[in-house]
């Protein structure tokens, strides 16, 4: 889904998914917006193909956890807006406890360095 | 899935529909958001056009992987598959329409011999609906099969048997039906009463016979009428039950008439009424009851197999010979030549069961039509997989293009698959189209010399015929699918990416080579096949039969309407062909009493005297002059007197019969027995003639023929032939003859007005129909052998293009080029010749069994085979060799 460059740690299987619900949770969002606000809140650290972010896009689409809804952007251009439904959030909610756990346990497990 | 969500799926896959548009605008509005931010840091607009590509990744398979996202069904998926597949197809129109056009023609054409083979072999006639029809024939140890047997074991197994239930039995007889509008002669079926129920054929109007009526005649004879009888003769007219009619001069009356399809159960003639087999007529015709012979066809109980039918029958057979002795006698059937006879059961068919060729060898045929279509199949499939194939070298570089950009191989796969799928949809409706138009034309051509009486098959193609096209269909897929595929499998992508077109297509393939020499060589067994067939039939129409069989023109009358004894029937039938005799153009005339000629039956008894063996004989009975009128010299004695001896017991021989019992004597005024052994009686030889094919060729060598006087022995009123030999035209000579018999003696019925030819031709009208079919095949595979010979030389030529170019630039001569190009091919076809002879003479030793008068190895059958190879070879290679010599070698490597 996303691969590394110049170092940068490779996105874990199925995370994508996480951190676009957790993008969303701040306003409805184009696609292109879901990218730069993850470049800019990994602070360039995560480079996600952003042509990746597409099937992701619409795979929470057609689960129902986001709404998509054709909008004009400020440049009057017409975009495609995701936005967060009630399932979404709740599904949000139990993916964050996942992986706050998984994240955890992780690092139990390496121990301090 | 329910059908509508089906279809919503269908209809969404189909159209390029709103959400793939969606993708598409998603997208181009992502690049061009990240172009303008790319810009806004100062990169220029090409520039930042490229960073925004570089970091969205590949386009492409984002808007397949997104759109992929929503396609979740199979169905969904394959249909896209197909839609990629026919567009791809529709880019290279010149490989897909020659793809289509050979799955069209190889798969119309074969539905169409299937059509038309499975109706003569192997589908009941028009109006017979019963199912587990079953029809029962007799078969000799020695593999002599019969197709009747007496009466008498017809009753026996009818009243016993629990596993073919009901058994009825029928036989034919021409016959004279006399009405208001005048007399007819007809072919009557004589059938036991239950005979349309176990077939069952629907009648029209009436009934059928009840059992009362058929066994012991008791209301007088009944009649069942064929519907086009009641059509022509009684101009369908609403109150014909209950009319009455004479038959051969007793009163009748109409029970019924039978439904439009059905004219009997046999290929060949059709049968115009029905009456009781063991009425009045038939007891009248055949005054000894227990020599009464018959037909059987019965109907398998429910739940029985046709194996545990013939156990039981054989079981009853040989009960019954032990409780009736008569049935052992060898007079009539169980003889010294052909002893051990068995029951033979096969499933009923227009053809099955008798003694025809057909019947005997049908079973063989339909398995050698089915090998030969496979071959076809084969052949065809070879082409098309080797012209995918070609195409496939090509398009490695769009392959290898396709999985760098990240499609994976199960999907190239799919799409190749998806690929052969529209192919072979577009080439099966082709092929549809195709066999509709054929059979009906191929069935006039296959028919064109059968008798206009002849019955027609069923042609129309049925559920077995429609399922055979569909799996051809699929077999073509597979073959021109996976053969490409096969290819691709091990691709290497980088090689392919790097270098041009026309370098990375490899050295040709083994695959290809191997596949146009299996092409060739079953394209050889093929053509040796059908040459044999083909030379075994036109010798057989060559062969001397002993005597001119043109200018022999055969009247069949009936007079059993006329004469009532039979001297009366000898002197009307001495009228009647001394009338004939005095036409213009008529030379001579005779004739033969009874059956006709033309249907030998070896199963006359003869005797030097009690103490030597029985020999088996033709009978016949003819007219003095006879052999005159056919031209057959004598070779000993001389012919029967013309006025008649009554007590005189003279036989004329035919010379191989004359040399069987008594080797190197003259037979001249020795006495003989003839007939059944408790039966037989002194007769005298008074001459002896050529042997001659006297019925036409049916056999390799002459029958051996006896030959009584019809003076000594008049036969009783009914069928006669009179033999005309003429000069001039049959066309002027054929109505004189019609008025001639109608002048002499109105009640007289003229039956058929035929060239001898003709006649016998109609004998043999099945197998000359699967001949021409099998040669069909073999011109149309060899046309399909050439096309896909040409379709791999020219391919081959087009992509060593940069190879010509360099060796013409080099200083290679164009007849030099043209020559290398041939050589290559040519080593291809000399190998497809060989193993093609190989097969051939491996087949042929089956298939001589069905040969006249050529040997399996017949040498002008396989020189030229070979010549008209080589020649479709030379021909399919010339225009390619050519073109590679024609190239213009700055042109050539600048487009490189």
């Amino acid at each position: 889904v996303a691969k590394t460059g110049g170092g940068k740690p490779e996105l874990l299987q199925g995370t994508l998914d996480l951190l676009i619900l957790r993008t969303l949770q701040d306003g409805p969002q184009h696609g292109h917006g879901v990218g730069v606000a993850l470049r800019a809140s990994s602070k360039d650290i995560l480079n996600v193909d952003h042509g990746s972010l597409y099937p992701a896009l619409h795979r929470l689409e057609r689960q129902g956890w986001v709404d998509a809804e054709w909008k004009l952007t400020e440049n009057k251009q017409r975009a495609k807006f995701y936005r967060l439904t009630a399932a979404g959030r709740r599904q949000l909610q139990a993916e964050r406890a996942r992986w706050g756990r998984l994240s955890t346990a992780i690092g139990r497990v390496l121990g301090p360095a | 899935m329910n059908i509508r969500a089906l279809v919503a799926a269908l209809g969404r896959a189909l159209l390029p529909n709103r959400r793939d548009r969606e993708v598409d605008d998603e997208i181009h509005f992502h690049l061009s958001e990240e172009a303008r931010l790319e810009a806004a840091r100062g990169l220029t607009a090409h520039e930042a056009a490229c960073a925004a590509r570089r970091s969205f990744g590949s386009v492409a398979l984002a808007k397949e992987a997104t759109r992929a996202v929503w396609i979740s069904t199979t169905v969904e998926q394959l249909v896209q598959d197909l839609r990629f597949g026919s567009r791809i197809l529709t880019k290279s129109p010149a490989v897909s329409a020659t793809a289509v056009v050979l799955i069209a023609l190889v798969i119309g054409g074969n539905t169409t011999v299937f059509s038309i083979a499975h109706a003569i072999l192997d589908k009941p006639m028009p109006g017979v609906r019963a199912a587990g029809l079953t029809t029962v024939s007799w078969v000799a140890e020695d593999g002599f099969i019969q197709a009747h047997n007496q009466y008498r074991a017809y009753s026996y197994f009818r009243d016993h048997s629990a596993t073919l239930r009901p058994l009825a039995a029928f036989d034919f007889q021409r016959a004279t039906l006399s009405h208001a509008n005048g007399s007819y002669a007809v072919s009557a079926g004589l059938i036991s009463p239950n005979y349309f129920e176990t077939l069952g054929v629907r009648l029209d109007k009436g009934r059928a016979f009840t059992t009362d009526e058929a066994e012991r005649g008791a209301s007088g004879l009944v009649v069942v009428l064929s519907h086009q009888l009641w059509k022509t003769s009684f101009e369908g007219a609403d109150d014909v039950v209950g009319r009455e009619v004479t038959v051969n001069g007793y009163p009748a009356m109409i029970v019924g008439v039978a439904e439009p399809d059905f004219q009997g159960t046999g290929l060949g003639g059709q049968v115009d009424m029905w009456m009781p087999l063991a009425g009045e007529i038939r007891s009248e015709l055949q005054p000894d009851r227990s020599s009464v012979v018959v037909l059987m066809i019965g109907r398998l109980a429910p739940g029985v197999s046709r194996t545990e039918a013939h156990a039981e029958l054989t079981g009853l057979w040989s009960r019954l010979q032990q409780v009736d002795p008569e049935l052992r006698r060898p007079a009539l059937f169980a003889n010294r030549e052909h002893p051990g006879l068995k029951p033979r059961l096969s499933r009923y068919s227009a053809t099955a069961g008798g003694d025809s060729l057909t019947s005997i060898y049908g079973d063989r045929m339909l398995a050698i039509f089915s090998v030969v279509t496979l071959l076809t199949i084969a052949v065809v499939c070879a082409n098309v997989a080797n012209l995918l194939i070609a195409r496939a070298a090509v398009r490695q570089r769009e392959l290898a293009l396709r999985q760098s950009l990240g499609a994976s191989r199960l999907r190239i796969l799919r799409g190749l698959l998806a690929e052969g799928l529209s192919l072979s949809a577009v080439a099966w409706i082709a092929a549809c189209v195709f066999a509709w138009w054929v059979s009906r034309a191929a069935i006039t051509l296959v028919l064109s010399e059968a008798p206009a009486t002849f019955v027609m098959p069923d042609i129309t193609p049925d559920w077995t015929v429609l399922g055979y096209a569909l799996v051809l269909a699929l077999i073509a897929t597979i073959a021109v699918t996976v053969a490409p595929a096969w290819r691709i499998r091990r691709l290497e992508i980088l090689p392919s990416l790097k270098v041009g077109e026309q370098s990375i297509v490899q050295a040709r393939s083994t695959l290809s080579r191997v596949l146009v020499v299996v092409q060739l060589a079953f394209s050889v067994l093929l053509l040796t096949s059908a040459g044999l067939a083909h030379r075994s039939l036109s010798l057989s129409n060559r062969f001397d039969i002993g005597f001119e069989s043109r200018d022999l023109l055969l009247a069949r009358i009936n007079t059993a309407g006329s004469a009532s004894s039979p001297e009366a029937n000898h002197s009307l039938l001495q009228t009647l062909a001394g009338r004939i005799a005095t036409l213009p153009g008529v030379e001579r005339t005779s004739y033969v009493p009874g059956q006709t000629l033309l249907t030998p039956w070896v199963n006359f008894p003869v005797q030097r005297d009690r103490s030597t063996g029985v020999i088996l004989a033709t009978n016949h009975r003819v007219s003095a002059g006879f052999f005159h009128t056919l031209g057959v010299p004598f070779v000993a004695g001389g012919d029967f007197p013309e006025t008649r001896h009554p007590g005189s017991q003279s036989v004329i021989l035919t010379q191989a019969l004359a040399e069987a019992l008594w080797p190197g004597e003259s037979p001249i005024g020795k006495t003989m027995l003839a007939g059944p052994l408790d039966r037989g009686v002194e007769v005298e030889v008074i001459g002896v003639v050529r042997s001659a094919h006297f019925s036409g060729r049916v056999t390799e060598a002459p029958p051996r023929y006896i030959f009584f006087a019809n003076a000594d022995r008049p036969a009783s009123p009914g069928t006669a032939t009179i033999y005309i030999r003429f000069s001039g035209a049959p066309t002027t000579i054929g109505p004189a003859v019609a008025r001639a018999l109608r002048e002499a003696d109105a009640r007289v019925a003229l039956a058929g007005l035929r060239s001898f030819n003709s006649h016998v031709a109609e004998n043999a009208a099945p197998l000359r129909m699967l001949v021409t079919l099998l040669t069909l095949f073999a011109v149309g595979s060899l046309l399909i052998a050439a096309i896909g010979q040409y379709a791999v030389v020219a391919f081959d030529g087009r992509r060593r293009t940069r190879e010509f170019a360099v060796r013409i630039a080099l200083g290679a001569s164009p007849p030099h080029l043209v020559a290398s190009v041939l050589g290559e091919t040519f080593k291809l076809t000399a190998v497809g010749l060989v193993v093609g002879f190989a097969l051939s003479l491996a087949v042929a030793a089956v298939l001589s069994r069905f040969l006249f008068g050529v040997t399996a190895t017949d040498p002008p059958t396989y020189a030229g085979v070979f010549a008209i190879l080589t020649a479709a070879s030379l021909a399919a290679c010339y225009v390619p060799a050519r073109r590679a010599a024609r190239i213009d070698p700055m042109t050539a490597l600048r487009t490189e």
